[in-house]
C-alpha cells in the first residue's frame, strides 16, 4: 500500500504552478497581482499540509522516491523560505512588469524541483529534480530584461549549470555502471561485495565536483559573486538559501547512504574542501563594497561551515547541517530583504546606499544587523546554536583543526558583518526622508527576526526535529 | 584484447563520431560547426544501434538531428555575422588555450586511467530485450513517474521561460 | 504470382551459397540486391509520376497537358531526364562548395533509406524493425537538414528564405504527424510496420482512425513541401525556393527525392490506414501498388486544387488545429480501447 497522499505537497505545487501559468496568460494585467496572493496562500496551505504530516514515512516506486523526515524536514525549509520570498519582494516584483505573474510560476517550480531532490532515492530523480530546479533559475536570474548585469548573470549561470551538470551526469554514469543500479539502496548493496574500482572513485568524485556546483564549494565556487549580484534580489536569496540547501540534503543522502564513510573514506578531501571554502570564503568577502556580493562571498563561507557538518558525519554535525541551514534561511532572508528595500528605493546595493539606514528605517536596520550577527555566529543567535552543533561534531568526529579554522573564520567573518551595520548607523547619507516599507515585507522581516532569535535563545524544538529527521543515517 | 568483428564496428563508429566532434570544435565556420554537430549526433545514434538499442538511438536521431541541431542552425542564422567564414574564431588568448588544453587532457586522461584500470562486474541483471520499448514504458510511466512528469513540467517552463526572455521587456 | 520476389531472392541466395560463400556475405549480396530494386524502381517510378502529374494537372486546369511525344506525351518526362542528365552542372561562385555539393547526396539518401521498413508485400520488407514505425519519423525529419543545407549553401536570399521557411514548416508538422500516428499505434499495440499491417486483417483502420488519418493526411502534405502547402517553393515570390540555384543533375536529385519521399509518405499511409499489403484476389505486392497510387492521386489532387495558403495561416493551423485534435484524438483513443477492453473484446 502506497500513501500517495503524501505525495500531496509536489502535486499541490506542480498544479499550482501550472495555474498560475495558465492565469498569467488568461487573467488581464490589472488581475495578476491575485496571482501573487494565490501563490502564498498555496505554500502557506502546502506549508501546514507537510507540518501536519511531519512523521508519516513512506517509500515509493521500490526505494525511488522516499517520503521520510529528512525529506520533510526539508521540504518544510523551502517552502518556508519561498514563502518567505514571496512576502519580501512584493514590491520588489514591481520591477517586473507584464512578466509579473510568470515569475511566481518560475519560483515554484523551482520549489517543486527542490522538493523532488530531496526526497529522491534515485540518482535519475535527483538529476530530474536538479535540473527542473536550475533550470527555473536559469531564467529566474536573469528575469531583470533591462539590466545588464542580470543578462550576463544568467549567461553564466546557464554556461556553468550546464557544465557542472554534465560533469555530474558523467558522474552518475560511472557510478551507475560500477554497481548497476541507479538505487542509492541498491548501489550500496552492489558495492558491499566489490572490489576496488577506481572508476566508481572518478565517478563519486565528479559527482561531488557537480553538486559542489550549486552548493559553490572552492575550487567551484567561481560563479557564485557575479551571478548573486546580478540576478534580481530575491531570486539571489533564494538561490542562496534554498537552492543551496536543496544540493547538501542531496549530497548528504547519497554520500551516507550510497557510499557510508565505512566502504569508502571520503571524509578527508570534503575536510580539505570544507576549509578552503571557509578560508577563502571569508578572506575575499573581506574587501566587498557591494553588499550583494559581499553576501555571496559569506554565502559560499556558510557552505564551508554547513560541509565542516557533513566531514563530521556523526549525528551532532549531522543535526547541525539541518540546523544551520534553517537558521541560515531565516538570517539570510532577512538581509537580503533588507538589501532588496535598499535597491527598490536607492537603485543599487553599493555599501553607501545603506548609509544612514539606521535614522531612515530603524526596524529594518535593526533586523539586518540582528540577522548578519547570527550569520557571524554571535550568541545568542540562531547561527550560534547552529555552529556550536557542527563544530562540536567537528571535534567529536576528530577534526579539531577543521573546527579551529572555523572559529577562527567566524571571528573574522565579524568584522564585514558589522561593515555594513556601521554604515547603516555612523554613515552619513544626504536623504533623510523614511524609507517606505510595505507590509509583506514588514511581516517577513518580523518573521526572520523572531526566527533568528527564538531558535537562538530556545533551540529545543528545531533540535528535537533535526534529530527526528537524522534518524535515517543512525546506521551509519 | 581480441579484435572481432563487433569491436571493429564500434571503434569505426566512434572514429567517425570523434572525429565529428572535432570538427564541431575547429571549424572556424559556425554552420559547419552545427553540421558537424549532426554527424556527431547521428554518430552517437550509430552507437545505440550497435548496442542494439535500436529505440533510443531514433529517439537521439529524431530529437537531436532532426530537430535540435536544426534549431541551433536556426538561431545561428538569425543573429550570424555576414562574413561565415570567421564566425567561429578561436580564443585570442594563448595562455587560456593552455591551460584549459591542459586542464583537459589531465581530466581525460585520468578519467581514462580510472575506467581502463577498473575490473568491472559482470552484469548484476539480465540486459534488456532489445528495442523493448515496452520495458521503457513500464519504467517511465511506474518507478520513474514523478521524473516523468517532473520532465514534462521541466519542458514546459523551459519554453515558456525562453519566450519571455527573448521576447523582451515590452517598454524598454 | 504471390511469391514471386521472394523466390527470386530465394534462388539467388541459394546459388550464391552454392558458390560456396558464407551466410554473412550471402546476407549482404541479398540486400545490396534489395537496394538497388528499391533504387531503380523509385527512379523509373519517378518519370511515370511526373507525366501523370503533369497530366492531372492538365486535367484539373482544363488544358491537355504534354502530348507531342509519344502517345499521350507519355515519353516527355524521359526525354526531360535525358536533358537534366547532359546538361551543364554549374556551381556559382560563391556557394559553399562542400554543403552545395552534399546537400542533394544526403537528401536521397534520407529519401531512399525510409524504404527500409515498409513492407511491399508479404514478408516483403528490407529490415522488419521493431519499431520501423517510429524509423520512419525519425529518418523522415532528416529531410530537413539536406533543405537546410541547400538552402544556406547557395548564398542567395531566395534559397535562405525558402529553406527557412520549409524548416519551420516540416518541424511544426512532425508533431501533428507523429502524434496522428500513435492512436494507429495504441489500437495495434505496435511499432512493427508488419504487425500493424497484421492487425488490420479485420478492419483496416481508417474506419477506427479517421481524425487520425486527416490529421496524418494534412501534415504528411506540409512535410513534403507539396500544394497547397508549398511556400518554400512558392515560384511567384522565391523562384524555387531552396533549389534556386541548383542546375542539372543536382536539381534532378532534389527533384527524385521529393517524389521519392512522395511515395514513400503514400506508401506509409496505405500501411498504416488501408491494410497494407492485404488485399483479395492480386498478389499483395500489387495491392500496395494499387493502393499506394491511389493515394499519391489523391495527393496531387489537392495539389492542382487548393489555392496557395499563407505562412502564417499555414504555422496557426498547425499549432492551434492540428496538434490540439490529434492530441484529443489520442485520448479519445486511449478512452476508447480501455472500453472496449472492458466490454470484454
Amino acid at each position: 500500500m502506497m500513501y500517495y497522499q503524501l505525495l500531496g505537497p509536489e502535486i499541490t505545487v506542480a498544479v499550482l504552478g501550472l495555474l498560475v501559468l495558465a492565469g498569467s496568460l488568461l487573467l488581464p494585467s490589472h488581475g495578476k497581482n491575485a496571482l501573487g496572493y494565490l501563490t502564498t496562500i498555496g505554500l502557506a496551505a502546502v506549508l501546514l499540509a507537510v507540518i501536519l504530516n511531519f512523521s508519516r514515512e513512506a517509500i515509493f516506486f521500490a526505494g525511488v522516491y522516499q517520503i521520510d523526515m529528512y525529506a520533510n524536514f526539508f521540504r518544510l525549509l523551502f517552502l518556508s523560505a519561498a514563502l518567505l520570498i514571496m512576502l519580501m519582494s512584493s514590491r520588489y516584483t514591481g520591477l517586473f512588469g507584464e512578466r509579473k505573474s510568470e515569475w511566481f510560476s518560475f519560483m515554484l517550480f523551482a520549489t517543486l524541483g527542490m522538493m523532488i531532490m530531496v526526497a529522491a532515492g534515485d540518482l535519475i530523480m535527483v538529476y530530474v529534480g536538479l535540473e527542473l530546479m536550475t533550470i527555473s533559475f536559469y531564467i529566474l536570474t536573469a528575469y531583470l530584461l533591462n539590466d545588464r548585469w542580470s543578462a550576463e548573470a544568467g549567461l553564466k549561470y546557464l554556461l556553468i549549470g550546464a557544465m557542472s551538470s554534465a560533469v555530474l551526469l558523467f558522474g552518475m554514469s560511472l557510478i551507475y555502471a560500477c554497481s548497476g543500479s541507479t538505487v542509492f539502496t541498491e548501489i550500496y548493496q552492489a558495492l558491499l561485495a566489490g572490489s576496488e574500482r577506481p572508476a566508481l572513485l572518478a565517478g563519486i568524485v565528479m559527482m561531488m565536483a557537480g553538486l559542489g556546483f550549486k552548493i559553490s564549494v572552492v575550487p567551484f565556487h567561481m560563479w557564485t559573486p557575479d551571478i548573486y549580484q546580478g540576478a534580481p534580489t530575491p531570486v539571489t536569496a533564494y538561490l542562496a538559501v534554498a537552492s543551496k540547501a536543496a544540493g547538501f540534503a542531496v549530497l548528504v543522502r547519497i554520500l551516507l547512504i550510497a557510499f557510508p564513510p565505512t566502504s569508502l573514506d571520503w571524509k578527508l578531501i570534503l575536510a580539505v574542501l570544507a576549509a578552503l571554502t571557509i578560508i577563502i570564503g571569508n578572506l575575499t568577502a573581506l574587501p566587498q563594497t557591494n553588499v550583494k556580493r559581499m553576501l555571496a562571498y559569506s554565502s559560499i563561507a556558510q557552505a564551508g561551515y554547513i560541509l565542516v557538518g557533513l566531514v563530521a558525519a556523526n549525528t551532532y554535525g549531522l543535526k547541525g547541517v539541518l540546523f544551520y541551514a534553517m537558521t541560515y534561511v531565516f538570517a539570510n532572508v532577512a538581509a537580503f530583504a533588507v538589501t532588496a528595500v535598499v535597491e527598490v528605493a536607492e537603485g543599487n546595493a553599493e555599501l553607501e546606499s545603506f548609509n544612514g539606514l539606521g535614522r531612515r528605517a530603524p526596524m529594518p536596520a535593526a533586523v539586518m544587523t540582528i540577522c548578519l550577527l547570527s550569520l557571524a555566529g554571535i550568541p545568542p543567535m540562531a547561527g550560534f546554536a547552529g555552529k556550536l552543533y557542527l563544530f562540536s561534531g567537528a571535534i567529536q568526529g576528530g577534526y579539531l583543526w577543521l573546527a579551529f579554522i572555523g572559529l577562527l573564520m567566524s571571528m573574522i567573518s565579524v568584522y564585514y558583518y558589522l561593515h555594513v551595520a556601521k554604515a547603516m548607523y555612523i554613515g552619513i547619507s544626504s536623504r533623510e526622508d523614511r524609507v517606505l516599507l510595505p507590509v509583506p515585507v514588514r511581516i517577513a522581516l518580523w518573521i526572520c527576526l523572531l526566527g533568528t532569535i527564538l531558535m537562538g535563545v530556545y533551540p529545543g524544538p528545531l533540535s528535537e526535529l533535526t534529530e527526528l529527521a537524522v534518524q535515517l543515517f543512525s546506521a551509519v | 584484447m581480441i579484435m572481432n568483428m563487433d569491436s571493429l564496428v564500434f571503434l569505426i563508429i566512434s572514429a567517425f563520431t570523434i572525429a565529428s566532434a572535432l570538427g564541431v570544435v575547429l571549424s572556424r565556420n559556425i554552420i559547419h560547426s552545427a553540421l558537424a554537430l549532426i554527424l556527431t549526433f547521428l554518430g552517437v545514434a550509430m552507437n545505440f544501434f550497435d548496442l542494439g538499442a535500436s529505440f533510443l538511438g531514433l529517439v537521439q536521431i529524431l530529437v537531436y538531428a532532426g530537430a535540435i541541431s536544426v534549431l541551433i542552425i536556426f538561431a545561428i542564422m538569425l543573429v550570424m555575422k555576414p562574413d561565415s567564414a570567421a564566425t567561429n574564431p578561436p580564443t585570442p588568448s594563448r595562455d587560456t588555450h593552455f591551460i584549459g588544453g591542459l586542464l583537459a587532457w589531465l581530466v581525460m586522461i585520468g578519467v581514462g586511467m580510472a575506467i581502463g584500470l577498473t575490473r568491472w562486474p559482470a552484469m548484476a541483471s539480465e540486459p534488456a530485450e532489445a528495442d523493448a520499448v515496452g520495458t521503457l514504458a513500464t519504467l517511465l510511466l511506474g518507478n520513474y513517474v514523478v521524473a516523468f512528469e517532473a520532465a514534462a513540467i521541466l519542458l514546459l517552463l523551459a519554453a515558456v521561460g525562453a519566450i519571455i526572455l527573448a521576447k523582451g521587456d515590452e517598454n524598454p | 504470382m504471390e511469391n514471386l520476389f521472394i523466390n527470386i531472392a530465394r534462388t539467388l541466395s541459394d546459388w550464391l551459397l552454392q558458390l560456396g560463400l558464407s551466410h554473412f556475405w550471402t546476407d549482404l549480396v541479398l540486400l545490396v540486391v534489395q537496394w538497388t530494386a528499391i533504387i531503380l524502381i523509385i527512379t523509373l517510378n519517378v518519370i511515370i509520376l511526373v507525366w501523370l502529374e503533369r497530366k492531372i494537372s492538365g486535367f484539373i486546369q482544363q488544358r491537355l497537358g504534354p502530348n507531342r511525344l509519344g502517345p499521350f506525351g507519355c515519353f516527355q518526362t524521359i526525354a526531360d531526364t535525358l536533358k537534366l542528365l547532359t546538361k551543364e552542372d554549374i556551381i556559382p561562385s560563391q556557394t559553399d562548395k562542400l554543403i552545395f555539393k552534399t546537400a542533394p547526396m544526403f537528401f536521397i539518401i534520407v529519401s531512399v533509406l525510409l524504404y527500409a521498413v515498409i513492407p511491399m508485400g508479404k514478408d516483403m520488407v528490407v529490415v522488419d524493425l521493431n519499431v520501423g514505425l517510429f524509423y520512419f519519423i525519425s529518418v523522415g525529419s532528416l529531410t530537413t537538414i539536406a533543405i537546410l543545407m541547400a538552402g544556406w549553401s547557395s548564398n542567395n536570399k531566395w534559397s535562405l528564405l525558402g529553406a527557412m521557411r520549409s524548416v519551420a514548416q516540416m518541424i511544426s508538422y512532425e508533431i501533428p504527424l507523429a502524434f496522428s500516428l500513435l492512436g494507429v499505434v495504441m489500437i495495434a499495440g505496435s511499432l512493427n510496420l508488419s504487425a500493424i499491417v497484421a492487425a488490420q486483417s479485420n478492419i483496416w483502420f481508417i474506419v477506427l482512425q479517421p481524425v487520425a488519418f486527416v490529421t496524418y493526411f494534412i501534415a504528411a502534405t506540409a512535410e513534403l513541401n507539396r500544394g497547397p502547402f508549398d511556400m518554400p517553393e512558392a515560384e511567384q515570390e522565391l523562384t524555387a525556393g531552396a533549389y534556386t540555384e541548383y542546375t542539372g543533375m543536382r536539381w534532378a536529385l532534389f527533384f527524385l527525392a521529393e517524389y521519392t519521399n512522395l511515395v514513400a509518405v503514400s506508401a506509409l499511409a496505405a500501411t498504416l490506414f488501408f491494410g497494407g499489403w492485404q488485399g483479395p484476389l492480386l498478389p499483395s505486392w500489387m495491392w500496395i501498388i494499387i493502393k499506394t497510387y491511389l493515394i499519391m492521386l489523391v495527393f496531387m489532387w489537392m495539389k492542382w486544387t487548393f489555392p496557395r495558403i499563407r505562412m502564417d495561416h499555414l504555422m496557426s493551423l498547425s499549432w492551434k488545429v492540428l496538434v490540439p485534435v490529434s492530441l484529443i484524438n489520442i485520448l479519445v483513443t486511449g478512452v476508447g480501447i480501455e472500453i472496449f477492453k472492458g466490454m470484454g473484446w
